[in-house]
């Protein structure tokens, strides 16, 4: 048990000095990445745990992104405090928007998301109340700064952005061993059964959805901060689509998969940058082979162990 | 008056094509519970395809633009589906035991590779059909302007979905396969090939989809290599608006889809166009959660 | 296996930074792969014969010139991570790039590595009005064109005008402005004002609506591939209306889109074409860019990304430095009507082109781009 309990600081003290050996650029890569091991950790909650299918994840990354935006450059409330704000719209959006469609089934769920994705970015490019700026986005958000620190260059953003996905991984990881995550493990893997068991489904989906997109909401309020510009184009459905590779190329359901997923969908286009514009092609192909020889996703979670004293050993395992 | 029914033949127009790819969507789900994302760039590639061949071979020049278009129609069919069984040789078939979702990935994962080999293939500028192949009459219909060949196409894919309906419901493969759908695991105990179901699907499928690339590329006259991802996502739609897996119902989903965005735009906004018809996917659905025409599935026992 | 893939991958990035430091490297940024790939595409060619060329002429200050391109993919987070990775390739400026948020997310990176940024296709207002001091465009901003378009759909007498755009932050931008302006001069009417949904094929629906309200002229803000379809879908439609576009429909695509018939009769606003400039530069580019790839550019962006590399060339070689104040205060100030692909070139304090850059065309029975008087 000690030996699972050092992985953690086994993974993070590298990450903590990695910065003073690399230059800006992969910086910023490693900082994208952390973006979307956020974003990956949502999601996961949603698809890995919830069991649902939700290929519109960047619509509530753009509420959250956009409530930042449009609150931070007209009341000039500093971007980091607005966090809880973001989180709350996203989550309350994601409440109005998922209440009457969550009792659908998984693929027609699919589409559902994607809808409202697409409605989203739609209401975004056509300056939704005057105040989305169309596809001009909104520019000019204050940078952020912490006691007398204005953040500013990529390695400012590294740390604040690693240490958000360290909380996030903390949290979840509470989330995911309490009563909340139980009921959610057991209705992904036979949701009449659990129904039986006096688990109300339809409640914990929703909530699962909610609090998933809560935290996408948060994430865009930082991928706000450190654009300083945002945009209808950076919440397409093509986010949405490798939000998702990369809870299911990791591992669904397993949080160290969804980092190395996060690692292998952001870095590894990055990494292609040499084959020029045959860069996606290659990434494809790469998603493909991954896929086929990882059916499972990379690290795939486990099933859970419980033990029982009363039994004997050898007996309780089927 | 006059705009709405103008409206109602655009709607139709397009909702065609839709139907036509959606039938893919459909197909493919209906056996495997698989969403296809790689269906769309099969489209892309039927266009491609009907262009390289059209330009290379000139068959309308030799043996007139009717007969020229049939041969050409079922040459791109023949190698899309060919490719198409190829996708699923590589892409999908090792995902067959693994998650539900894997697959997914595999497919979307596929569909960033094919989209970007045609890119490299053919460059990424648009690419424009040779303009006198099909005729450019436009028939004057009770005031209506109908350009002929939107009369050719619509007629054209309403043959072919009607051929895909009776192969399904009166040849013994197409029985073997509508088994399938239902069960798998019972289907193959009644001594139907599996396998071989699901590689007839995937040769089905994808030459529709090449055939309705072949289509817009004839009609539209101009294409480009992400052209499938907006048809794909609509005829997907589509798909589901019928209720998945269900024939007829692609049919359907597809030619409503098609006049629900026509009429929505031009008496609301063309701005929102795709918003709207999402919302109507959206309301249908909260009251028919299982589609238009699909089945009632108990979701509580 | 995966080890030996890796280790390619991992010598291939160290080749791509340690090259030898005895050239003067420029960047360019351009959309390679994604939906605007066509455009990055021809970026990239122009600018590449454009330094092979300098190169046959003894290079820059004795040195070769070498282009660095990096993908910005037409999205404003893979722009700043292309950004980054330019600012520590240690390139003196970069050219680049094409859409207005994209260049905007990168304006910032090469502002703070101070790395002069020459952009070809971004027309938004804002970007030149916050004071940066190595930001330069060679295209000119959405109000000039806004103003000749407008000029010109007055000097044609149209009463109804319909507007037409594709919500994209151009084609928004110059509908905006041009909305505005005519609304200001009291000229005509504005009968339709709405945005089409870009990538499409079948615009038949916006057509059919557009017809029903009876304008004289309508004006098309987006980008060629759709206006092709809309020339070529309205004759079709028996609809004879007068079209006009802004300057992203000056392609020669468009015509072959649209059939020759279709296209005849459509004017569209655009920064003068290389065939149309007296310069030699301009067409001896031209034939070799021809000799070479085959057919003349034919995006105004991609000759606009030539014209970046060309004064950045130039602001180099005329003052014997690599420090981007100097080139910056070249550019700002001694740079006086510079040659160059698009016509003549100087820029302004905030780093935007001076002058009036922009002409009308009107596309002829034989599909070709005749300048209007």
């Amino acid at each position: 048990m000690n030996r699972r309990q050092l992985i953690p600081l086994a993974v993070a003290a590298p990450l903590a000095v990695l910065p003073l050996f690399l230059n800006a650029y992969w910086i910023d890569v490693l900082n994208s990445i952390g973006i979307y091991a956020m974003l990956g950790l949502s999601l996961n909650l949603i698809v890995g745990h919830a069991g649902l299918f939700n290929l519109g994840h960047a619509a509530f990354y753009a509420v959250g992104a956009y409530t930042a935006a449009i609150v931070n450059t007209t009341f000039g409330i500093p971007v980091l405090l607005l966090l809880p704000v973001c989180g709350l719209a996203a989550g309350l959006f994601a409440l109005a928007v998922a209440r009457p469609i969550i009792h659908l089934r998984g693929d027609y769920l699919c589409i559902v998301t994607i809808g409202v994705g697409e409605i989203v970015r739609i209401a975004l490019v056509n300056n939704l109340f005057g105040i989305t700026g169309g596809s001009n986005g909104i520019f000019g958000i204050a940078r952020p700064s912490i006691f007398d620190l204005t953040l500013r260059t990529p390695l400012h953003f590294y740390y604040l952005i690693w240490i958000f996905v360290a909380l996030t991984v903390f949290v979840f990881h509470l989330l995911e061993y309490s009563r909340f995550g139980r009921a959610l493990n057991y209705l992904r893997e036979d949701d009449v059964a659990a129904e039986g068991s006096g688990v109300n489904t339809a409640h914990y989906k929703l909530m699962a959805f909610v609090v998933g997109a809560g935290w996408a909401g948060m994430v865009g309020n930082i991928y706000a901060a450190k654009m300083t510009i945002i945009s209808p184009e950076s919440f397409t459905f093509w986010e949405s689509v490798l939000m998702f590779a990369i809870v299911i190329l990791g591992g669904s359901g397993s949080m160290p998969g969804v980092l190395l997923g996060a690692f292998l969908i952001v870095g590894l286009p990055e990494l292609f940058r040499e084959f020029a514009n045959a860069r996606m092609l290659v990434f494809g192909a790469a998603m493909i082979a991954m896929m086929v020889f990882r059916t499972q996703g990379l690290i795939p979670s486990r099933p859970r162990i419980y033990r029982i004293p009363a039994v004997e050993k050898g007996e309780g395992r089927a | 008056m006059e705009q709405f029914f103008q409206q109602l033949t655009n709607g139709l127009a397009v909702g065609s094509i839709y139907a036509l790819i959606a039938l893919g969507y459909t197909m493919v789900y209906g056996v495997l519970k698989l969403i296809n994302f790689a269906h769309s760039d099969m489209f892309t590639l039927g266009a491609y395809l009907g262009l390289t061949l059209l330009t290379s071979l000139a068959l309308t020049d030799h043996i007139g633009p009717l007969w020229g278009t049939v041969v050409l129609a079922l040459m791109v069919m023949g190698l899309v589906a060919m490719v198409g069984a190829l996708l699923d040789r590589v892409a999908y078939r090792p995902l067959r035991e693994s998650p539900r979702l894997s697959a997914v990935v595999s497919a979307l994962g596929a569909s960033i590779f094919l989209q970007n080999t045609v890119m490299l293939i053919y460059g990424a500028r648009y690419r424009v059909y040779p303009h006198d192949i099909l005729p450019r009459v436009a028939l004057d219909v009770f005031g209506l302007q109908i350009p002929l060949v939107r009369i050719l196409i619509l007629c054209a894919s309403l043959t072919m979905m009607a051929m895909l309906y009776i192969f399904i419901q009166r040849t013994r493969i197409g029985t073997a396969i509508r088994a399938a759908a239902i069960d798998q695991g019972a289907a193959r105990l009644m001594g139907i090939d599996v396998n071989r179901v699901i590689l007839m699907v995937f040769l089905v499928g994808p030459a529709l989809g090449g055939a309705a690339g072949l289509m817009v590329g004839l009609y539209y006259g101009q294409i480009n290599f992400t052209m499938g991802w907006g048809y794909g996502l609509k005829a997907f739609t589509a798909a589901i608006l019928g209720g998945i897996g269900n024939i007829p119902g692609a049919m359907l989903g597809g030619v409503l889809l098609g006049v629900v965005e026509s009429l929505g735009a031009a008496y609301l906004s063309f701005a929102w166009k795709d918003a709207i018809a999402f919302c109507v996917l959206i309301l249908i659905l909260i009251v028919r959660p299982t589609g238009l025409l699909g089945e009632r599935v108990a979701e509580k026992v | 296996m995966k080890r030996v893939i890796l280790l390619c991958l991992a010598l291939l990035l160290v080749q791509g930074t340690a090259f030898a430091a005895d050239s003067i490297k420029i960047g360019l940024m351009g959309p390679i792969t994604g939906p605007w790939a066509s455009e990055g595409a021809e970026m990239k060619q122009v600018v590449q014969l454009l330094a092979e060329e300098l190169n046959q002429k003894g290079g820059l200050l004795g040195k070769k010139v070498e282009v660095v391109t990096q993908d910005d993919g037409g999205d404003p987070r893979t722009a700043a991570l292309a950004a980054q990775r330019l600012a520590t390739q240690g390139v003196v400026a970069v050219i680049g790039t094409y859409g207005s948020a994209v260049t905007e997310a990168t304006q910032n990176i090469y502002g703070e590595a101070k790395i002069i940024q020459i952009a070809n296709g971004s027309t938004a207002i804002r970007l030149s009005e916050k004071g940066l001091k190595y930001f330069f465009r060679t295209c000119p901003r959405d109000d000039e064109q806004a103003k000749v378009a407008a000029q010109a759909i007055q000097k044609m007498g149209s009463k109804r005008i319909a507007i037409l755009h594709d919500n994209s932050t151009y084609a928004k931008g110059l509908a905006d402005e041009t909305r505005g302006l005519l609304e200001a001069a009291k000229a005509g009417e504005i009968v339709f004002f709405d945005a089409l949904t870009p990538k499409e094929q079948d615009y038949t629906t916006v057509l059919t609506k557009m017809k029903s309200v009876q304008p004289d002229i309508v004006f098309f803000t987006g980008y060629y591939g759709e206006a092709g379809l809309l020339l070529k879908q309205a004759k079709q439609m028996n609809w004879k209306v007068t079209f006009m576009g802004g300057d992203a429909t000056n392609n020669p695509d468009i015509v072959k889109t649209a059939g020759k018939d279709a296209a005849a009769g459509f004017y569209f606003v655009s920064a003068p074409l290389p065939k149309d400039l007296p310069s030699d530069e301009a067409r001896n580019f031209l034939d070799t860019f021809k000799k070479k790839y085959g057919n003349p550019p034919n995006s105004i962006y991609a000759a606009l990304a030539g014209d970046g590399f060309r004064v950045i060339t130039q602001a180099i070689a005329e003052t014997k430095s690599t420090d981007p104040a100097k080139l910056a205060d070249y550019l700002h100030k001694d740079l006086k009507d510079f040659p160059g692909l698009t016509g003549k070139i100087s820029f302004n304090e905030k780093g935007d082109r001076v002058g009036e850059v922009y002409r009308v065309y009107r596309v002829n029975d034989e599909g070709q781009f005749i300048l209007q008087p």
